[in-house]
């Protein structure tokens, strides 16, 4: 059996983003407990983000040890995927504070993700080489499960991670693409399949789009909370056009299956690739409507272009 | 909670308000002059009628019982230009103005008055942008004076023809307002020892707020701030109540904000404002 311990660091310096791709409990078990202890021998911190059944199925398999590592649940922490790489940002941050350095597992393309979700965990995975590249040497283990995940989600993570670990070992990934960034910023979302309402707001039209965006909300049958959310939503969205975005923008607004969407288009550019994802400084006068936006909604997903800008937000019906 | 909202029709004889009245055109003001001076008579107030267009209204209103003339003979219904309200009560400034109607006010109580109703129309104030500011002030700090004190009603008449801009920070700090076109994003005015913010305020507004709640006359033992009216806030309006909380914890003033709803909550915990600022949160009052 593989265990990670057999081989070799390779890179203790910066940020090590692994995947581990395993099949059924036990190869996730053999996959992760050496990891997790190995990283306690250490006196490292480790923290652990699961959904709940891998949670559980890790804490009893650590037995006592497990009261030395973090847990945090995925499906909650994570499930607008972009919320994950700002959670990890303030746990290196406190760690590395406390110095101690920190060992992660995230798995956010868990079982049970909708193909949505699972396209955002992609961007996400490939923004945290972005994001902690050059920071605190820090390590991060994402578990994908070969048996249950579609083929294109476990090939999408060999172009997501530096380095890769399956049964055959761990090796640096000779299919990882961390430049393309700008390229997976801009590609572009899959098309509606149903009736599209659109219209157009500028300056003076933000409180009008807000409350057109309730209006559809509520008819669609979404709860009065989660009207809210997306007025507020709305509101932050077409500002950014009308602030940042060239004064005006498009709204539309459609329902798929298990969805409502509210889309937000403009002729910006959004030319940091973790706006939205990392908590704005308290000194910072903007940066904080793409960041509430992704913490308060169910997916939220941004791609940005010299085409222009979208911000699509969906919410599960 | 204090009676507040949009008004269609001069409020009824009886009450101690606030009011800013946007005006069309001279006919829609003659009326509400006389409108909101018979409703003073009624209930036994003096009158005291500020500005040269409330000054040249009053030369042509009927008024039910009596004349103009017999109520400035009587003591009953006094008028002053501009000119003479700043020499009245001091260069403009709101401590100054406040201590002029406090003093007025009184004296209409002593003498048998069921308190004082002042009529002012001082759009030249609010037209101006080096005296809006200070006028806002006043209207502000007048507001926690007549929350404070029953006996002192205030119609503050501007001309709808003032740019939008002037409109919207003059119509913010009244709990009544009437305006021909629409209403202000939001109000913002005193209940008792509270601040009420009602309406909604975004990033276009959250700037106006922070100029407002600059000028609230705070005590010792802090703000109250109710939102249990807000209907809509986003993170630039969040982020104007954070720095209003931060500025006033660093003079040692906590703030307490009330009513807030869930999502008003969430939104605080997400952005962190709390390590911004510390407040504290408390159901509304019933």
């Amino acid at each position: 059996m593989t265990t990670l311990q057999e081989f070799p660091d390779l890179d203790e310096a910066g940020f090590e983003h692994e995947a581990l791709f395993y099949r059924g409990d036990d190869g996730f078990l053999a996959g992760l407990l050496p990891f997790v202890r190995e990283g306690l021998e250490r006196d490292e911190s480790v923290v652990v983000a699961e959904p709940r059944p891998r949670l559980e199925q890790l804490r009893d398999a650590l037995g006592d040890d497990a009261a030395s590592v973090d847990f945090l649940d995925m499906a909650e922490i994570g499930q607008n995927p972009a919320r994950i790489i700002g959670v990890w940002a303030r746990t290196l941050q406190e760690h590395t504070d406390a110095g101690r350095r920190l060992r992660g597992v995230g798995e956010p393309a868990f079982v049970g993700r909708r193909e949505a979700e699972l396209v955002e965990c992609r961007l996400h995975e490939l923004l945290l080489n972005h994001a902690f590249d050059g920071g605190p040497a820090w390590r991060l283990l994402c578990p994908y499960d070969e048996d249950h995940l579609p083929r294109s989600v476990t090939r999408g993570a060999r172009h997501t991670h530096p380095v890769t670990t399956t049964v055959a070992g761990r090796r640096p990934s000779v299919e990882y693409a961390g430049g393309g960034v700008l390229d997976a910023l801009a590609a572009p979302l899959a098309p509606p399949t149903d009736a599209v309402l659109r219209g157009t707001y500028g300056p003076a039209d933000i409180p009008a789009t807000r409350r057109t965006v309730a209006q559809y909300a509520r008819k669609v049958g979404l709860s009065e909370e989660q009207v809210e959310v997306l007025e507020l939503a709305a509101s932050e969205l077409a500002t950014n056009s009308v602030r940042h975005g060239g004064g005006a923008g498009t709204v539309a607004m459609w329902v798929e299956q298990g969805a409502a969407v509210v889309e937000f288009s403009d002729s910006g550019r959004v030319t940091d690739p973790l706006a939205g994802r990392l908590m704005p400084s308290l000194e910072q006068t903007g940066g904080r409507g793409v960041y509430l936006v992704n913490q308060l909604c169910d997916l939220v997903q941004l791609r940005s272009s010299d085409h222009g800008t979208v911000v699509r937000v969906l919410t599960w019906l | 909670m204090r009676a507040h909202g949009t008004l269609s029709d001069i409020p009824e004889a009886g009450a101690t308000d606030h009011v800013c009245w946007v005006y069309e055109n001279d006919e829609a003001f003659d009326r509400a002059v006389a409108e909101f001076i018979a409703g003073g008579l009624e209930r036994g107030e003096r009158l005291l009628c500020v500005g040269e267009r409330v000054i040249e209204s009053l030369r042509g209103v009927h008024l039910p019982a009596q004349d103009v003339a017999t109520l400035v003979a009587a003591g009953a219904l006094e008028t002053q230009t501009l000119a003479e309200a700043y020499a009245a009560a001091g260069t403009f400034r709101p401590m100054g103005q406040l201590a002029y109607y406090e003093a007025a006010t009184r004296r209409a109580l002593a003498e048998g008055y069921r308190g004082l109703r002042v009529l002012a129309e001082v759009s030249a104030l609010a037209a101006d942008p080096a005296t809006r500011p200070e006028l806002i002030r006043w209207e502000h700090v007048a507001d926690d004076f007549i929350a404070r004190n029953g006996g002192f009603t205030v119609m503050c008449a501007y001309s709808g023809t003032l740019p939008q801009e002037a409109l919207s920070d003059i119509a913010a700090v009244h709990p009544f307002v009437h305006t021909p076109d629409g209403v202000p994003p939001f109000r913002i005015f005193f209940d008792d020892d509270r601040i009420v913010l009602a309406g909604s305020v975004d990033s276009f507004s959250a700037d106006r707020l922070a100029h407002v709640l600059a000028a609230s006359p705070i005590g010792a033992a802090g703000a109250v701030l109710d939102v249990s009216l807000l209907e809509f806030a986003d993170v630039a309006g969040c982020r104007a109540l954070a720095l209003w909380a931060r500025g006033l914890a660093d003079r040692s003033l906590p703030v307490e904000v009330r009513g807030a709803s869930p999502l008003f909550r969430r939104m605080w915990d997400v952005l962190a404002l709390s390590e911004y600022a510390a407040v504290g949160f408390e159901e509304a009052a019933a």
